[in-house]
């Protein structure tokens, strides 16, 4: 009895990901129903083209808009601010903890939900059956996976690969530039920010990822994640060029945070403080996993060498 | 042991109280309950609620609404405010300290502790432990437990001052350990965070079986340990005189209001202020006599928590306001004003 339904748990999980990736092979036509395997491994079966689809994170609302889905996004969060249009969309509440009510009563039928902890907070809402699915890219080819993928449900898997084609275009346009820079012409780089604690993004993030492809050598490339780090540490590297990303630009004086950064004790001798080589960036072309990490990379490139 | 023996002079009419206490505290959660429940980013017409209660109406989303997200929350807050308010004065009788709370001898931060560590290892070695969440705050909160019993029992007995004061360092030393891990812990920082701020929302049916027992009977035994817990009132040695077991009085106590505290909170977080404000009311309005106060206390915090969590849920739609923000927020200024009024009765 027991081995029989070992038996019959086997087949059906075989038959599971037979159809997962059969589904996966025929995409190309959009034939609905589709099933998607999403970052967290579990596997999603979209029953038809979705057609009101919530986004709970920004990377997710710009993936959707730059694939001219915008009159399907019924609801994004607090947070969605760009494109422009994406602030008149309902909203939806904080990132964590969703509001679920408030995602149920816009009738999704599909929610692009980001990260882990979203999926254990969404619970509810997918034992209820909505089509829930994670995205949580870690590097820049997942993004743009994500990108296809999105596409794919959507049923535009073309204009996903066109979108996709056109920013791996851009990506190798910088590659071929930087490609030729000896390791020591390259500048070092350190991403600061406006308070007095310094985390900034070590191996494994995308900010770091951006940085090596764009040519520059960032300080804390050794360090695992985003990593807290000491002035010391800092003065120690001694690096070219500081970036600091800040959100909500054009609210802050830049000049104010430059002089701020300058002023910073034990760091007078830092060659970017000395030559005056520090530049305020927005944090949301580095931070958010969607098409416009492509226009980070470049301006990042501009930075470095131009 | 002779039960009418401890009875101590003037708490009389216990049982009519006790009795009017159920009625309007029974009735009061129901009322409660519908009025929360008519509250949220989403407004449901109470004749739909009604007809969803009943069964009568099948609409989908208003069903998932009422049904699996804001029924399950009220419910979970009831229960919360339940274990909170009675494990509170419960322990504000065994430590004759009116400033005891259910978080004041380290149960809490060892339920912190365990919660933390779960999250911590599921990043660090990639097993889902979120299902054995509550496993480990339970573990945690018993080991604090232990700790602060261990380093406060002097031979045979449990003395006030060490078993505060070792309660208070416990919970320094695990919430040192706590911020360590924090540090060490990027991807978990997020749910460790959001746990040690109390948060309803993740409420659901399976989650209220699970808390259900342990506070319901948990309370319940309280009950039992009134007419000691008034004897103790009195003084250690009265109650001695009494033929109270203080050490084993105090240990039950301890014990069964960990587990109920470690069952809750580790569902919810540590939800603040519920535990220490609500036995005070309860007190104020019928007096001392712990066999009428720790059930309406029990009630009172039944009311509370509930209406405090549709607040958090209700102030800022679609955002929320943290729970624990709410219950300080209004516990605080009731607290103060209770305190201030007792002085001034007192002629201090």
């Amino acid at each position: 009895m027991k081995f029989c339904n070992k038996l019959i748990l086997t087949i059906a999980f075989l038959l599971l990901i037979l159809s997962s990736l059969l589904s996966f092979s025929f995409a190309e036509a959009s034939n609905y129903p589709l099933t998607i395997i999403d970052d967290t491994g579990s596997a999603i079966t979209i029953p038809e083209e979705p057609q009101r689809i919530i986004s709970t994170a920004p990377s997710n609302t710009e993936i959707l808009f730059s694939l001219g889905l915008e009159n399907k996004i019924v609801g994004v969060t607090n947070y969605c601010n760009y494109p422009e249009k994406a602030n008149n969309v309902e909203k939806i509440g904080e990132m964590t903890p969703l509001n679920l009510e408030k995602i149920a009563s816009l009738k999704p039928d599909l929610i692009l939900g980001y990260g882990l902890y979203q999926l254990g907070e969404i619970a509810p809402l997918k034992e209820a059956g909505y089509n829930i699915i994670i995205i949580e890219p870690m590097t820049i080819n997942e993004t743009l996976k994500s990108i296809r993928m999105v596409a794919t449900i959507c049923g535009i898997t073309e204009k996903g690969n066109s979108l996709v084609e056109s920013l791996t275009q851009r990506i190798n346009k910088i590659k071929t530039k930087t490609s030729n820079i000896d390791i020591s012409k390259r500048p070092k780089i350190f991403i600061g920010g406006i308070y007095e604690t310094i985390w900034t993004p070590g191996e494994g993030t995308l900010f770091n990822e951006l940085i090596t492809l764009a040519g520059g050598r960032n300080i804390a490339a050794s360090l695992p994640g985003w990593a807290k780090i000491s002035p010391e540490f800092v003065a120690k590297e001694e690096p070219e060029i500081i970036i600091i990303p800040i959100g909500a630009m054009g609210q802050v004086d830049e000049s104010n945070i430059k002089e701020n950064i300058s002023k910073h004790a034990g760091w007078s001798n830092i060659p970017a403080i000395k030559s005056g080589k520090i530049f305020v960036v927005n944090e949301d072309l580095f931070y958010r996993a969607g098409p416009r990490l492509i226009d980070g990379l470049e301006k990042l490139y501009e930075i470095f060498y131009e | 042991m002779n039960k009418s023996s401890k009875e101590i002079a003037g708490y009389t009419n216990w049982r009519k109280k006790l009795i009017l206490t159920i009625i309007w505290g029974s009735f009061s959660i129901v009322v409660i309950n519908f009025i929360c429940l008519n509250f949220g980013v989403v407004s449901v017409h109470p004749k739909e609620i009604f007809s969803l209660l009943w069964g009568s109406s099948h609409d989908k989303t208003n069903s998932l609404i009422i049904w699996q997200l804001r029924f399950p929350r009220i419910i979970m807050a009831t229960l919360t405010g339940i274990a909170l308010s009675t494990v509170g004065g419960a322990f504000q009788g065994i430590l004759r300290n009116p400033l005891a709370d259910p978080y004041i001898l380290g149960v809490s931060a060892g339920a912190a502790l365990g919660a933390c560590t779960a999250i911590f290892l599921q990043y660090a070695t990639g097993y889902f432990l979120t299902p054995y969440l509550p496993l480990f705050a339970l573990t945690g909160a018993m080991l604090s437990i232990y700790l602060v019993y261990m380093t406060a029992k002097v031979r045979y007995r449990l003395p006030l001052e060490g078993l505060l004061l070792s309660g208070v360092t416990v919970t320094f030393l695990f919430s040192a350990i706590i911020t360590i891990l924090i540090a060490l812990s990027e991807k978990g920082l997020h749910s460790m965070v959001f746990w040690l701020m109390g948060d309803l929302s993740t409420a659901n049916w399976n989650k209220i079986t699970i808390v259900t027992f342990p506070v319901i009977v948990g309370c319940l035994i309280f009950f039992f340990f009134s007419l000691d817990l008034n004897a103790l009132s009195l003084g250690e040695e009265e109650a001695l005189h009494l033929g109270v077991n203080i050490k084993k009085l105090r240990l039950r106590i301890f014990i069964i209001g960990s587990i109920i505290i470690a069952s809750v909170v580790s569902f919810t977080g540590l939800i603040g202020f519920v535990g220490l404000v609500v036995p005070h009311i309860a007190r104020l309005l019928v007096g001392p006599d712990h066999r009428v106060m720790l059930p309406t206390s029990a009630l009172l915090g039944a009311i509370f928590l509930p209406l405090c969590d549709t607040l958090a849920r209700t102030i800022i739609a679609p955002s929320e306001i943290p729970i624990g923000a709410i219950t300080a927020l209004i516990g605080a200024p009731v607290f103060i004003h209770l305190l201030r009024r007792k002085s001034t009765k007192n002629g201090l």
